[in-house]
């Protein structure tokens, strides 16, 4: 028995994104990787990469550059611990975030 | 006799102090869930176990304050207990009817709200009907062991089958606790089987809680 999930909150969304970016290791993802692993319109995409960066959660090691590559940032990478942690307790009791 | 009593009064309120600590722990995490991802039903869950470890400790302090200070025998004292029993009761049966909002299914969202809500007012109307707060706390956690059975079958989750086994010891607890009228050796198991049940709770926090 699968579950449908109908609705993404917007933290979940992040996070997704973060793990696409965090799968991709030390060499990072770039943005089609990140859009087809998380699902989004591209403009939705631009729009929560931009705050992942403000937010100081992911990097872009080269701005200039045409072929963007992001990569978590420690503080990104113990948002996304803290997150899998709580998706967890969340799910053991039935709970969708 | 009544050093045997006091024994088992002080044995039970150990159990129950383990138990509203794992209940504040639960409610800790619940909170902090809440806050990272707004989720309501979170805040139904943290509420419904802050609700439960309040109760806990209210007895506890309300059972140490007036049974062992000024005895259990007299009449000013017997009152007070029973006060202190009903509150905890009604604590109890509080905390479980959020968690049966917190851990209703999440599919077919809108016509369930709707079930559900029909569902918490009949729970409201047994209270009206049978004043007996051991069979209502019985009839709520029925309902929360049956979502949290659904919720094991839809995830078959490891830690879901925590959760559903701390509901389902914590229900048999307050089966022995109803059944303590015709067997009074009941009631000590009634405690432990509780504090199985919290203990169950703890072990899928400690493994939630595990994130390489």
């Amino acid at each position: 028995m699968s579950r449908k999930r109908a609705y993404r909150s917007k933290m979940r969304i992040l996070a997704d994104m973060m793990r696409a970016i965090q799968s991709e290791g030390e060499e990072g993802a770039g943005p089609t990787k990140i859009l087809y692993a998380a699902n989004l319109s591209h403009d939705r995409l631009t729009q929560y990469l931009d705050e992942l960066v403000e937010k100081k959660l992911i990097n872009v090691p080269n701005p200039e550059s045409d072929n963007r590559i992001y990569l978590l940032t420690e503080k990104g990478r113990e948002f996304l611990r803290e997150f899998i942690r709580m998706e967890r307790f969340s799910e053991a009791f039935g709970i969708e975030i | 006799m009544q050093d045997g009593l006091f024994a088992l009064i002080r044995l039970d309120l150990i159990f129950e102090i383990f138990s509203g600590i794992i209940a504040l722990i639960v409610t800790i995490y619940a909170t902090r869930a809440y806050n990272l991802t707004g989720q309501k039903k979170l805040s139904d869950l943290s509420t419904g176990f802050l609700v439960l470890s309040a109760g806990m400790f209210g007895r506890v302090i309300g059972t140490l304050y007036f049974a062992i200070q000024y005895g259990v025998e007299g009449p000013s004292s017997t009152t007070i207990l029973s006060i202190v029993t009903i509150a905890y009761g009604v604590s109890r049966i509080m905390a479980y009817l959020l968690f049966v909002i917190a851990t209703r299914p999440a599919r077919h969202q809108e016509s369930l709200n709707n079930e559900n809500m029909t569902g918490v007012s009949l729970l409201l109307a047994t209270i009206i009907v049978d004043s007996n707060l051991e069979v209502i706390a019985i009839f709520v956690l029925v309902v929360v062991v049956i979502q949290a059975i659904i919720n094991y079958f839809s995830s078959r989750s490891r830690l879901a089958f925590y959760v559903l086994l701390g509901f389902v010891l914590i229900l048999l607890s307050h089966m022995m606790v109803a059944m303590t009228f015709t067997n009074p050796g009941m009631y000590l198991l009634s405690q432990v089987t509780q504090l199985l049940g919290f203990l169950s709770l703890l072990v899928m926090l400690v493994k939630a809680g595990r994130v390489e």
